[in-house]
């Protein structure tokens, strides 16, 4: 009887471990699981920051219609003190724009048109990240900083990790680390020791066959001195106050739009 | 007789330009700037607004690039505009820009840059601009400035 037991157990747990051999090994055998620990003590790391300035001189591959990709440059300096004060400035050939966050409203501010917004925001950075996404399609910059390490990252969607060696930005020992996700190829920069942070950042988008890119390389500055004053919008001399479109009326006006500029 | 000709000319030089205007547009956005971003989110399956969003963002900086440097004076007296962006110096751009405009002043349409001639007038402590019969609203589409056109306000 035991014997007849322990010998369908034997068969029960040979048949099992034959199922998950044939369901998820193939996808286990391309995780390197070195890496994905590297990116969840990165994550962890930022998620300890209370306050930090970080820099990002960046570019952005745009794809013509013709598939050839011209690439932009860009300059994000961004400024957090959590949970609900955040400040950047956007520098790219193509606009230059001001957000400010001071826990209570959220101001974008076009220099150069001189235009700014201010709509109620919510109590935390986090929160604001997804409002201004999906009520407003604004895209915070660097989301990934505040995103890594908390429950709403991509890590569930990672097929392919690798670890691929030490590499050096900026002076600063770095492991460097590849990873793929449904239409996302990306690499990432963490600094060796005892400061995790993320320094470099390579994505590649792999559903359009131009494969565009877009590169960040990161300037930490863990203590900014700054005051309240940073984080609130003082209109400048002239400065006009126009709205926000939702989400919601784009659709509407963008078929519009298409029919106009098309005649 | 020259005149009709030079007319047909005219007309075909316009289309024409339009054309290698088009291709010249960037027509891709849709390229990834966050590994985490909105791409984990639901509302960003219903990303197609998103991604055409991000098609009239980038045609955008083509006009607004062309228009800069062709209608510096005018965009400046109004409002100080400034796309961003710099100097294709191609006048013909301008032409097809200018188009454009003329035929997408319906109310509830969006131009990215707004015709010569027009005057702020403040409603309600927002910003109008008000060219000839036109009124036109200026808003933030995403991170981009556009210019809803609108009926009269008051």
């Amino acid at each position: 009887m035991c014997k007849r037991l322990l010998c369908s157990i034997a068969i029960l747990s040979f048949s099992l471990s034959l199922m998950a051999q044939s369901s998820s090994a193939p996808k286990n055998a391309d995780i390197d699981p070195a890496a994905v620990a590297a990116l969840n003590k990165m994550g962890t790391y930022l998620r300890t920051l209370g306050t930090f300035q970080v820099k990002s001189v960046q570019t952005t591959d745009d794809v013509l219609e013709n598939g050839q990709t011209i690439q932009t440059n860009g300059v994000i300096e961004l400024l957090a003190a959590r949970p609900n004060r955040l400040r950047a400035e956007i520098t790219s050939d193509e606009l230059h724009r001001l957000f400010f966050y001071d826990g209570k409203n959220f101001t974008i501010y076009g220099q150069l048109v001189n235009y700014y917004a201010t709509v109620p925001a919510p109590a935390t950075i986090g929160e604001l990240i997804d409002k201004l996404d999906e009520k407003y399609g604004i895209d915070m910059p660097l989301v990934d900083l505040f995103k890594w390490g908390s429950q709403s990252d991509s890590a569930k969607d990672i097929t392919d990790a690798i670890d691929a060696g030490p590499s050096s930005i900026d002076g600063t020992s770095c492991e460097q680390y590849a990873f793929r996700q449904p239409g996302l190829d990306w690499q990432i920069w963490i600094q060796l020791g005892d400061y995790p942070l993320p320094r470099k950042l390579v994505l590649t988008t792999t559903d359009n066959s131009a494969r565009p890119r877009h590169s960040q390389l990161l300037t930490w500055n863990l203590a900014p001195s700054f005051n309240d004053a940073a984080f609130t919008f003082d209109p400048p001399d002239g400065a006009q106050k126009i709205a926000i479109a939702e989400i919601k009326d784009w659709a509407n006006d963008q078929s519009q739009t298409k029919t106009g500029s098309s005649k | 007789m020259n005149r009709s000709i030079q007319k047909l000319l005219s007309i075909t030089l316009v289309l024409l330009l339009s054309c290698a205007s088009m291709f010249a547009q960037r027509g891709g956005g849709g390229t990834r700037t966050s590994v985490n971003g909105n791409a984990n989110r639901n509302t960003n399956v219903n990303s197609n607004k998103n991604v055409n969003a991000n098609i009239n963002h980038n045609v955008n900086a083509n006009v607004n690039r062309n228009v800069n440097v062709n209608v510096h004076n005018d965009v400046y007296v109004h409002g100080g505009y400034y796309g961003g962006g710099c100097c294709y110096h191609n006048n013909t751009a301008a032409v097809v820009a200018a188009t454009a405009i003329v035929t997408a002043a319906v109310i509830g349409s969006r131009v990215n840059t707004l015709p010569p001639a027009c005057s702020v007038v403040i409603v309600n402590g927002f910003t109008y601009q008000q060219c000839g019969s036109t009124w036109y609203q200026p808003q933030f589409v995403g991170t981009s400035t556009t210019y809803l056109v609108v009926a009269a306000p008051r």
